[in-house]
């Protein structure tokens, strides 16, 4: 009897032994799949911590490069802009002056043959005014006009630089054709020649 | 042995055998614990090194853009200068230009 309680006492013991182990393993391998898991979860995390960051990083780039880009565009526009602007002042200028020079007359007899054909009446007025322009030779040019058509010499520069206005007696057609209108119709290309000229662009 | 005595030595076993699993659990738990603190200090190690990152991704973005922005800025003043330059190089074959072309000669 002794023999079979020393075999059932080793058997109790022996199973909770064996439960025992079972208990361990279980927790080992759970322990084991919780840090797995943990450790995954967190390179996940970490992975979504730097792909923002690696896109706010381009956002600050762009934010930064941008505004200064945008500022120094800006500030060769305006440069541009002053240098084509102090050419145009010379041409006013020089324009203003013009009437000393050997381009005046060959101009003057185009601005005034272009404004009576531009009118296109047989009693057309012509008005011009120049600085410093020789009335002698202006009062000349009207002796040569066509028949019916009014000379008139302005003691002032048409339009503050000088130029030519024709029109009908009546004033209902009217062409501009002074130095200033000139420059505004042809603004787009004044400007294209002054760059190119200046900026070779 | 008489009867008492098996009856008591099966009880002391059985006792002994609960302590055996009880002792196991209680390791178990620790096991589980010491897990769970594990977990904790790998997300805390690996979200703490991300930031690290950030901070210095950031950083260095900000530095390389403002040194870009800076390198702009010398490029738009060198330019501009040359502007000048230009002006006065070529700015009377310029006026010389816009007259012929108000003038229509």
């Amino acid at each position: 009897m002794a023999e079979s309680l020393e075999k059932l006492h080793n058997r109790i013991l022996s199973d909770a032994k064996l439960r025992a182990a079972d208990v361990i393993r279980e927790a080992e391998e759970k322990a084991r799949q919780i840090v797995d898991d943990s450790r995954a979860q967190a390179q996940k995390d970490a992975d979504e911590i730097l792909s923002k960051a690696n896109l706010e990083a381009e956002n600050i780039r762009r934010g930064i490069l941008s505004s200064r880009i945008r500022a120094n565009r800006l500030r060769i526009l305006d440069e541009k802009n002053q240098i084509v602007q102090g050419v145009l002042r010379s041409v006013e200028q020089s324009l203003s002056d013009v009437a000393s020079t050997d381009q005046f007359q060959p101009a003057l007899k185009r601005f005034v043959a272009e404004a009576i054909d531009a009118v296109g009446t047989d009693d057309t007025v012509v008005r011009v005014g120049f600085q410093n322009a020789e009335r002698k030779s202006l009062d000349s040019l009207g002796r040569t006009l066509p028949t019916g058509t009014r000379f008139v010499v302005e003691d002032k520069p048409i339009d503050d630089l000088g130029g030519v206005v024709a029109g009908d007696v009546g004033g209902k057609m009217i062409f501009n054709n002074s130095f200033r209108a000139r420059i505004e119709r042809l603004d787009n290309q004044l400007l294209t020649t002054i760059s190119s000229t200046i900026f070779g662009e | 042995m008489s009867g008492i005595e098996a009856v008591r030595k099966i009880v002391e076993t059985e006792a002994q055998a609960k302590r055996i699993i009880e002792d196991a659990k209680l390791k178990a738990k620790e096991i589980l614990e010491s897990a769970s603190a594990e977990a904790q200090r790998v997300r805390q190690t690996a979200i703490s090194s991300a930031d690290q990152d950030k901070a210095r991704i950031l950083k260095e973005a900000r530095e390389k853009a403002e040194a870009d922005a800076r390198s702009s800025d010398e490029e738009t003043s060198s330019l501009l200068e040359n502007y000048k330059k230009l002006f006065e190089n070529r700015k009377e074959v310029a006026v010389k230009k816009a007259i012929e072309l108000i003038l229509g000669g």
